[in-house]
């Protein structure tokens, strides 16, 4: 009876895990890069590498930038499609409201706007006839930075980690939802079947066979980060599940939901409709400076992090600053909203409740905008534990079989080792292939965007081809050598770019790490280096695993 | 400058809990104390207690460093990190442990060792 049972929960395990870890990886490696996110931004487009900012003046700087912004040619596009005859000119559009959003690791800050629009929708349920128009300007003077620049952390790296940069039906999403929820049910049955794990908490023997050894590395990376692992799925999936997976609140539950909006506004008391009489603007830079008086007023002093206004030019048009949620686990809050056209405060946001404060907790855990390095590289280690715990899982998948295998003719294993090479090395080679290009090709080339995407994704493929094509020995019990040369081909490329970004930019690591210290661009280049020398390391490591026998069948290990 | 101090030892701290906790299983003493070196009850028992005692030490170092919520985070991502620098240790450097090795418990152990020669 127990028997069957822990049989089934292998099964699952190795079945499941097998088929959504590849998507998993992806979410665990992009992820842990996602945590520097900004850092890569900085190491990708040279022009904004210069200190962090704060929230800038609004009336000196701010004000002017939004009267030079316009609805973004993409939504133009986009909006034309839901509405009833043609839109009017973009310059004639009124702006209806604004925002501003930095954190303390952002040079650069990014601002958007909703432009109202006269044509009637063509959906009645439709009810957002706005179109966006959204910009990234340095704070500094206001001056609007090249739109055609790919922020290759924030822009791709960061929603490759939760959507695949695979946005047809919204595909890639729901696929790392599934393969978070696979996640989950990985967790529990990987510790239902492994029996020992505090007698083997800490066992690691790399002198063991491969699939020994592999085996010993998923349950260790598995169990010594559990809480990561579980907390990482759970919080993402909590992330969306409001959002994206259930949208009930925007579909069948539109009646309720715009209820709820009314409601909302009738107990907070900031307006949901304009009042339809036109006002001015008082000083946003005083409300601000209010805003921090009460902040440190309530022990919390702190810059805003988020800053918008609705009702833009409205009597009932109001001012919401959003404190940076720097030194706490939760994003933004402790909001204080005030009358636009007077700057008396309407509102302050008292302290979340206990649901409100642990939601609040979880999301923000998950999407980190506190000031604490030492974490943020802990939580880069938890996720590169993810990412080793499904390599080794994929390792001991293919170790099991593969005798088997070459005795029976299957290509079974051969297949699911390229494909393990492909997410492993491979993942790793499109991204890094990816930084080199960047610095390859010029700043000022058109369609520079699209060159990277492409060679992000020609790397990865080219990796599937050297690891299919290479795979042969598989099918003889042996090791698949394309491990070894792509780990050779990370090493080369890594240093590369180091190279590439010093001749480029002049930046070498011994100005950006003594000279003019800067080391969002310094971590990068390191962490670069440390990469080349762990997969020398690994390559050298590998060829002399790859020329040991094939050892006769063992019966050792019995495990899913 | 207070915070990156507590901050230290609690690393310090998570790393010497971890690894007293890997030398209360009796594979790991062998590993580092050689194979015949006997690892009592009383012993595992008081390394065990050492272990966590020493991973609480580092909590409240974490505590200390930092405001509740994000200590509590900081903390079980060290008892991770410390975990697999451990395992990493006794894989590749398992000696290096044994400075976690209290004199007492050593001669204890080369006694008991020694009175097992004499017996045999």
């Amino acid at each position: 009876m127990k028997d069957r049972f822990l049989n089934r929960m292998a099964w699952l395990h190795t079945w499941f895990g097998l088929v959504l870890g590849f998507v998993l990886m992806a979410a665990f490696f992009f992820g842990a890069l996602s945590v520097f996110d900004r850092e890569i931004d900085r190491w990708a487009i040279p022009e904004t590498r210069f200190d962090p900012q704060p929230m800038p003046s609004f009336d000196a700087v701010l004000q002017p930038v939004y009267a030079q912004l316009r609805p973004h040619p993409d939504d133009m596009v986009a909006t034309q499609q839901r509405v009833i005859g043609p839109l009017p000119h973009p310059d004639t559009l009124p702006m209806s409201s604004l925002w501003a959003y930095t954190t303390h690791r952002d040079p650069v800050l990014r601002i958007g706007a909703e432009f109202d629009v006269p044509n009637k929708l063509k959906d009645d349920a439709d009810e957002h006839a706005h179109v966006h128009g959204w910009a990234t300007i340095d704070p500094r003077s206001g001056r609007f930075l090249a739109d055609d620049k790919l922020k290759i952390g924030s822009d791709w790296f960061y929603p490759m980690h939760y959507g695949l940069n695979w946005s047809w039906m919204n595909l890639g999403y729901w696929l790392v939802g599934l393969a978070g929820f696979t996640m989950l049910a990985a967790l529990v049955t990987g510790v239902i079947m492994h029996r020992k794990i505090f007698r083997e908490f800490f066992t690691f023997r790399p002198w063991k066979r491969t699939q020994r050894s592999a085996l010993d590395l998923h349950n260790l990376t598995g169990v010594v980060a559990l809480p990561f692992h579980f907390f990482f799925a759970f919080t993402g999936l909590v992330i969306f599940a409001g959002s994206l997976y259930f949208p009930v609140g925007h579909t069948l539950l539109k009646p309720l939901h715009k209820q709820h909006e009314v409601l909302e506004a009738q107990r907070t008391g900031l307006p949901h409709e304009p009042a339809g009489i036109a006002a001015p603007l008082a000083s946003v830079d005083a409300m601000v400076l209010e805003a921090k008086r009460r902040w440190a007023a309530r022990d919390m002093p702190g810059e805003v992090g988020l800053l918008s206004i609705e009702h833009l030019g409205d009597a009932n048009g109001y001012v919401s600053l959003y404190r940076a949620g720097s030194d706490q686990v939760a994003l933004v809050g402790q909001a204080i909203h005030f009358k636009a056209s007077t700057g008396e405060v309407l509102r302050e946001e008292p302290p979340p409740g206990a649901v409100g404060g642990i939601n609040e907790f979880l999301t923000g855990l998950h999407l980190q905008h506190f000031e604490h390095w030492p974490l943020r590289w802990l939580y880069v280690l938890g996720g590169l534990l993810g990412c080793v715990c499904i390599a080794t899982g994929f390792i001991f998948f293919v170790e099991k079989r593969k005798r088997k295998h070459a005795e029976s003719g299957s290509q079974g294993s051969r297949i699911v080792d390229a494909l393990a090479v492909t997410t492993v090395t491979g993942m790793m080679i499109a991204a890094v292939g990816m930084l080199v290009i960047n610095r390859l090709l010029p700043a000022d080339l058109a369609g520079k965007v699209d060159w990277e995407k492409l060679a992000f994704w020609g790397c990865w493929m080219l990796a599937l081809a050297h690891a299919l094509w290479r795979s042969a020995p598989v099918a003889r019990a042996r090791m698949n050598p394309a491990w070894r040369e792509q780990c050779w081909g990370i090493a080369v490329l890594a240093v590369s770019a180091v190279g590439l970004n010093w001749l480029t930019t002049g930046d070498h690591l011994i100005k950006t790490m003594s000279g003019e210290p800067y080391w969002a661009v310094a971590g990068v280049d390191l962490s670069l280096l440390a990469t080349a020398g762990i997969a020398a390391w690994s390559a050298r490591k590998l060829a002399r695993r790859e020329q040991t026998p094939v050892a006769p069948m063992a019966t050792e290990v019995v495990h899913g | 400058m207070a915070e990156a101090l507590a901050l230290c030892l609690a690393v310090l701290f998570s790393l010497t809990g971890m690894g007293w906790l890997a030398l209360s299983l009796e594979v790991h003493w062998r590993q580092i104390l050689g194979r015949k070196a006997a690892l009592t009850t009383a012993k595992a028992n008081r390394l065990r207690l050492a272990g966590w005692a020493s991973l609480l030490l580092s909590a409240a170092f974490c505590f200390i460093a930092d405001r509740p919520s994000m200590a509590s985070l900081v903390w079980v991502m060290l008892l991770a990190g410390a975990a697999t620098s451990i395992a990493l240790l006794l894989a590749w450097r398992a000696h290096w442990l044994r400075v976690l090795v209290l004199p007492a418990w050593r001669r204890r152990t080369e006694y008991r060792r020694s009175s097992r020669k004499h017996g045999d």
